[in-house]
């Protein structure tokens, strides 16, 4: 019996018998591993990207939206069901909703911003003071819009790093200076601190006024808005929070629970929605790259059928001196297993390097996982595709290898 | 009939050689093949016995069986009827292990096509067969190196095959069949692919390792190949047509090769 070692220089030999052949075999593997890496650090650094974009819309939060989200209500009786001013003052009612620690109106718009011929597209959120500290929006210089400013209706404005640079010159200082939105002009009061960009929207390109000033000057007067963020005590009670507003937009719209024309959505549940979708895209992530895999393995079981026929003879000759099934079937497996490791080790230090670059947009996440079990997937690949063409060289009597031409 | 009652060797036997029995004894072997439904008898029923320290030729011509014969003889292929005991072990009852085993310890193979691995050196064809009997990397290093040294390619040792002549390919195919220290030396054809010149050198080889007390079945159709032999067998239609010592110094001496250059001495124990 040949030792272990004898084996596997036996192998590394077999395999430099033909260079290019194996360096191609083991390119298959190569850009499977790597894409099995690559590809699942992609979704788990998309999905990484979306659940913070998700956090930084503000913990302990609900939105509650006009129009019903469950479709099999009894829905004959079509309420005109705004979310108005009467809506915000129920439910800022703390005996009603003692979980609720704010309730911020909320009327949103896009406009184009200029100032001195410099213009940015952004959108304006019209609300209320309670609204940056419900997003985690805070305010690096200048101050926040006001309660005053509410009431007063007066046109200032917090906006965000995204629009005071396009805007503004850099060393120039916004705060106090007349911006134009539409064929309004606000006095910029604040600067929020960036939130960063992260995956959905860039949460910097963004300018807060008081709802009433937006209402005035932007999008008319009227009575609805088009969502009122709700910020609840903790996270423990928002459950509880959740059910209080239901049951106040119930009563104050003269309906049941049940029925109610408003949906009410929790952070946390949009926060596990996203989460799940996104581990499904990369699982399915994961699977194209299983496919990419697969491929490589039908490469290496292909040049191992190819390699075996071509080394008939030197099978014959190894069996006539006296190698066993066994030995033959080994170092075959070996070979097989030799070009997929390498591959494999390869593939993963492409991964590895490509997860380093930006691509689409998403900043890959190498997951921690996917490099054992790519590598794992590529050697059992290798024993796999082996194991067949090893088999047929074993089984190969010895005296029609030797005759084999 | 004293074969026919025994079993299957255990395998120290296996190993050992019993010095009181011939090295080949063969009774009524036949073989025959299914050939696209119909039975071909390759081999009727030879019958023969090689003594310990015999060169013997087994000459034919095409399709007189001589090839089926060495394939028996060789444990590369089993009878279909009849009883082969090679050194004292009886080859009817081995598997395929059992046989493989046998080949690597008992039987040094020296084929009319070299049959060395390409893209591998000659000093590692060599190692092969103790490399699969599970000699230790050192010792098999050393005793390939005394088996080149001795049919002259010492200075050949890590050429490829395709880097060596025809002549020195087969005489490193004598070094790989010398080195596991076998019973028998069986040689297909050995000089089929060679010129007279190397031919004459190869069989100056054989000689003096008949002298040395090696047992050697050649296969060839070449009279004055078979002429080195101490004895002629000439098979016709798969059976023994003709079975007669001859004196060996009847073959045509080329002299090319110094009587004695090549000897192997004890080649060290069997691992």
């Amino acid at each position: 019996m040949a030792t272990a070692f004898g084996n596997l220089v036996m192998a590394i030999r077999g395999i430099g018998s033909n260079w290019l052949r194996t360096l191609l075999t083991m390119l298959g593997v190569l850009i499977g591993v790597a894409s099995v890496i690559v590809l699942l650090a992609i979704g788990t650094g998309s999905s990484q990207s979306i659940e913070k974009s998700i956090e930084s819309l503000g913990s302990n939060t609900l939105t509650v939206f006009s129009g019903s989200s469950s479709g099999s209500t009894t829905g004959t009786k079509i309420r005109n069901s705004t979310l108005n001013t009467a809506s915000v003052t129920a439910l800022s009612n703390s005996f009603n909703d003692p979980d609720v620690k704010s309730v911020s109106p909320v009327v949103t718009t896009s406009v184009t911003a200029t100032y001195n011929g410099a213009s940015y597209s952004t959108s304006v959120i019209g609300s209320t003071a309670s609204y940056l500290s419900a997003e985690n929006y805070t305010v690096s210089a200048g101050r926040s819009i006001s309660r005053a400013d509410v009431a007063e209706r007066a046109p200032v404005i917090d906006i965000g790093t995204s629009v005071a640079s396009a805007l503004f010159a850099t060393g120039a200082d916004p705060l106090g200076k007349q911006i134009q939105l539409g064929s309004s002009e606000f006095t910029v009061v604040g600067l929020l601190a960036s939130k960063g960009s992260s995956g959905l929207s860039n949460q910097d390109a963004v300018a807060i006024a008081p709802y009433t000033a937006v209402q005035d000057q932007l999008t008319g007067e009227s009575a609805s808005f088009s969502e009122l963020l709700v910020q609840g005590k903790s996270s423990a009670t928002l459950s509880l929070a959740e059910s209080e507003v239901e049951s106040t937009l119930a009563s104050l719209n003269d309906t049941t629970v049940a029925n109610l024309p408003f949906t009410v959505i929790d952070s946390a549940s949009l926060l596990s929605t996203a989460t799940s979708s996104s581990q499904t895209f990369t699982a399915l992530l994961g699977w194209v790259a299983a496919v990419s895999l697969l491929v490589g393995a039908i490469g290496v079981m292909n040049i191992m059928l190819v390699t075996v026929t071509e080394r008939t003879r030197e099978i014959g000759i190894r069996k006539a001196i006296g190698a066993r099934r066994r030995v033959i079937l080994t170092q075959f497996l070996i070979e097989s297993t030799v070009i997929s490791f390498l591959g494999g080790i390869f593939g993963v230090l492409a991964g590895i390097l490509v997860s380093h670059f930006k691509i689409d947009g998403v900043t890959p996440v190498l997951a921690s996982y996917s490099i054992p079990l790519a590598l794992g997937v590529a050697i059992s690949v290798g024993i796999v595709a082996g194991f067949y063409p090893a088999h047929r060289a074993a089984s190969l009597r010895p005296i029609d290898a030797l005759r084999y031409e | 009939m004293i074969i026919r009652d025994e079993v299957d060797a255990p395998d120290d036997e296996v190993i050992g050689s019993r010095a009181a029995e011939p090295i080949i004894a063969l009774k009524g072997i036949v073989k025959s093949y299914a050939m696209g439904g119909v039975e071909v008898l390759a081999i009727r029923g030879i019958s023969l016995i090689v003594e310990r320290g015999e060169f013997v030729a087994i000459m034919g011509t095409s399709g007189s069986g001589k090839s089926t014969l060495m394939n028996i003889v060789g444990c590369l292929d089993v009878p279909t009827s009849g009883h082969y005991r090679l050194d004292g072990v009886n080859i009817r009852h081995l598997d395929d292990v059992a046989l493989s085993r046998i080949r690597n310890k008992k039987i040094g193979f020296v084929f009319q096509g070299f049959n060395l691995i390409p893209r591998m050196s000659a000093i590692h064809n060599v190692e092969l067969p103790m490399a699969y009997s599970g000699v230790k990397p050192a010792e098999r290093r050393k005793r390939a190196v005394v088996a080149l040294e001795m049919v002259g390619l010492g200075d050949r040792l890590s050429h490829f095959s395709s880097e060596l002549s025809g002549g020195q390919q087969q005489r490193v195919a004598i070094a790989r069949a010398m080195c596991t220290n076998p019973s028998l030396i069986l040689a297909d054809e050995p000089t089929g692919n060679l010129d007279s010149r190397s031919s004459a050198e190869l069989m100056s080889l054989f000689t003096s390792l008949h002298d040395q007390g090696r047992t050697i079945v050649m296969i060839t159709h070449e009279p004055d190949i078979a002429a080195y032999a101490s004895r002629v067998v000439v098979l016709r239609d798969g059976e023994i047509v003709s079975n007669r010592p001859q004196d060996a110094s009847n073959a045509v001496s080329y002299e090319l090769a110094p009587s004695g250059r090549y000897s192997f001495g004890g080649s060290g124990d069997e691992g």
